[in-house]
């Protein structure tokens, strides 16, 4: 009773908190506008033909990551600034529920900015939304934000324990996109980034979703196994993570700016 | 058994020197300091900046991990032991931060009533009871953006004492306040103090601690300096004392009375020290600068 308290005031203070913020507001409500838009110009000059796949999924997903991942990180060092990591961390709540209900917040915000670009996406390139797969679609989507939301729990046990963190967040926002296969296939880039884009559960995660709007089914189990394998290894070596910062933000003193 | 226990601690830092050129340094914050606290007392951590105060503070209420040492409230390891310590203790820093700033006053107690695990059945009832304690019960639902820093820091102390604690640690509470401010939260310290609260406070304010405290550890360069009741530290360094002379019935020419001894009957005379906690400080302070 007292883990569900926690984890749904969490929610409800990063949502409060996050909503307040007028650069949030921007990547939640402008940020789809200008990620579709971009993606539709790149693809009336190229040669895919799915429109769903790569601008209205392409965009609905990179704002998805935008608002869960990196805000989710990003607040993690604006608590650390305001002197509030260390409070809530000194708590007797759980922590890693704290962050979960935070992450969670931020993911029905990030929601919001998903089914913008599609509207964008729909009302100003006016082209038809073909789906073959309803169900699959529902599913994978449904998995791309699991995927996120662990990859968000990892990035950040990581900003945590370590006040340099946030430069590297800031360097993977768009590399992380691309890698992950949001705006074109993984296939275009090079052998050796593959490698390291099936690393990512997303990247298998945006596979699915395309699947869900072809009109093949083949490689669903291709796509849906390694998924299923990269989240967990991502959530074990998140638990690890965090046994590892529990004890290490107190030995380094990073919870704060002092 | 004492409530806080702390035995040659001490916690270093490394920190990284240098722009292009990175140089590891340590700083020892705190050197084998060892001090206990009774439960139902006002202990008080005098220091300048950097003296080790806060280090010691995070150290007390699990934040940070001793370098070496031991460290005990009530009774458990604050590294290791947390969990047993967590519920039964709060903190208060001093300054601005430390609440959800676009979260109205009601919210942040609500929220961290929450991570101390109050029942919901006395949760809205206390964070009432708080309101009124800090005077805060009419812009309860305001932004605490929108607050003065008085205000702000009377929402610090409330939330510090959201769940009761047995043990309370403030960090300079009275930073930044104005006379009246501080005045008002020196009373709280003192109310809270009387229900049975123990207070670990540190401060650059010696009226304060001098007022407050029971014990005082005077703290320079990670290392405690002496360690007594405000009276015997201003008492073991005075070197001349005042007094008070009241006089009962008609004073009039009393200096030239006073000439003569025999005129003297009917007066009381209170011994006052001349010397302030501050100026005690001071003098250890200095005194230990010059050797």
């Amino acid at each position: 009773m007292n883990s569900t308290s926690v984890l749904l005031t969490s929610m409800s203070v990063q949502m409060k908190q996050t909503f307040a913020r007028n650069m949030f507001k921007f990547t939640l409500f402008v940020g789809p506008f200008l990620i579709t838009v971009i993606l539709g110009e790149m693809f009336k000059h190229s040669t895919a033909d799915n429109f769903v796949a790569y601008v209205v999924l392409g965009s609905g997903l990179w704002n998805l990551w935008n608002c869960i991942a990196f805000s989710s990180a990003g607040d993690i060092n604006r608590e650390r600034y305001n002197n509030t990591l260390s409070i809530i961390f000194s708590a007797p709540a759980d922590f890693r529920l704290i962050l979960l209900g935070k992450i969670l917040g931020n993911t029905l915000l990030a929601l919001c900015s998903f089914f913008l670009s599609v509207f964008f996406a729909t009302v100003f390139y006016r082209h038809p939304i073909i789906v073959t797969n309803w169900p699959l679609l529902i599913m994978s989507l449904l998995l791309a934000i699991l995927a996120f939301i662990i990859m968000s729990i990892f990035i950040a046990y990581l900003l945590t324990l370590s006040r340099k963190t946030a430069i590297y967040m800031n360097c993977l926002e768009i590399p992380v996109a691309l890698i992950c296969g949001f705006v074109f296939p993984i296939e275009n880039l090079p052998q050796g980034v593959q490698f390291i884009s099936w690393i990512f559960p997303p990247t298998w995660a945006v596979r699915l979703i395309r699947l869900s709007v072809t009109e093949t089914t083949y490689g669903l189990l291709e796509n849906f196994v390694p998924l299923i394998i990269t989240s967990v290894i991502f959530v074990i070596l998140a638990t690890l993570l965090y046994r590892i910062i529990f004890k290490q933000v107190k030995v380094l003193g990073t919870l704060d700016m002092a | 058994m004492p409530i806080i226990e702390v035995k040659d601690l001490s916690r270093d830092y490394v920190i990284n020197e240098g722009v292009f050129k990175k140089k590891m340094k340590v700083i020892h914050a705190v050197k084998n300091i060892s001090f206990s606290v009774e439960k139902g007392e006002v202990f008080g951590l005098l220091g300048q900046n950097g003296a080790g105060k806060t280090t010691t503070i995070k150290m007390l209420i699990t934040m940070l991990a001793p370098t070496s040492g031991t460290c005990k409230v009530l009774g458990y390891d604050t590294f290791g032991q947390e969990r047993m310590i967590r519920t039964r203790i709060n903190f208060v820093f001093g300054g601005e931060y430390g609440l959800y700033r676009r979260l109205s006053a009601r919210d942040n107690l609500k929220y961290f009533a929450n991570l101390y695990k109050l029942p919901k059945g006395t949760r809205d009832n206390r964070i009432d009871e708080l309101l009124k304690l800090v005077d805060l019960t009419d812009r309860a639902d305001t932004r605490v953006e929108t607050f003065s820093k008085g205000m702000t820091q009377r929402v610090q102390i409330a939330r510090g004492l959201i769940n009761n604690p047995e043990v309370l640690f403030m960090d300079e509470p009275t930073i930044g306040l104005d006379p009246v401010g501080a005045e008002t939260l020196r009373k709280t310290i003192v109310d809270v103090n009387k229900l049975g609260t123990t207070v670990l406070l540190t401060t650059h304010n010696m009226y304060e601690a001098d007022e407050l405290c029971n014990r005082i550890a005077i703290i320079k360069e990670g290392e405690i300096i002496t360690l007594d009741t405000p009276a015997n530290i201003k008492k073991k360094l005075a070197k001349k004392t005042s007094f008070t002379i009241e006089v009962e019935g008609n004073s009039a020419n009393i200096k030239d009375k006073m000439q003569s001894m025999e005129e003297l009957s009917g007066v009381s005379i209170t011994e006052k020290d001349v010397m302030t906690l501050e100026d005690a400080y001071l003098q250890l302070v200095k005194g230990s600068n010059e050797k």
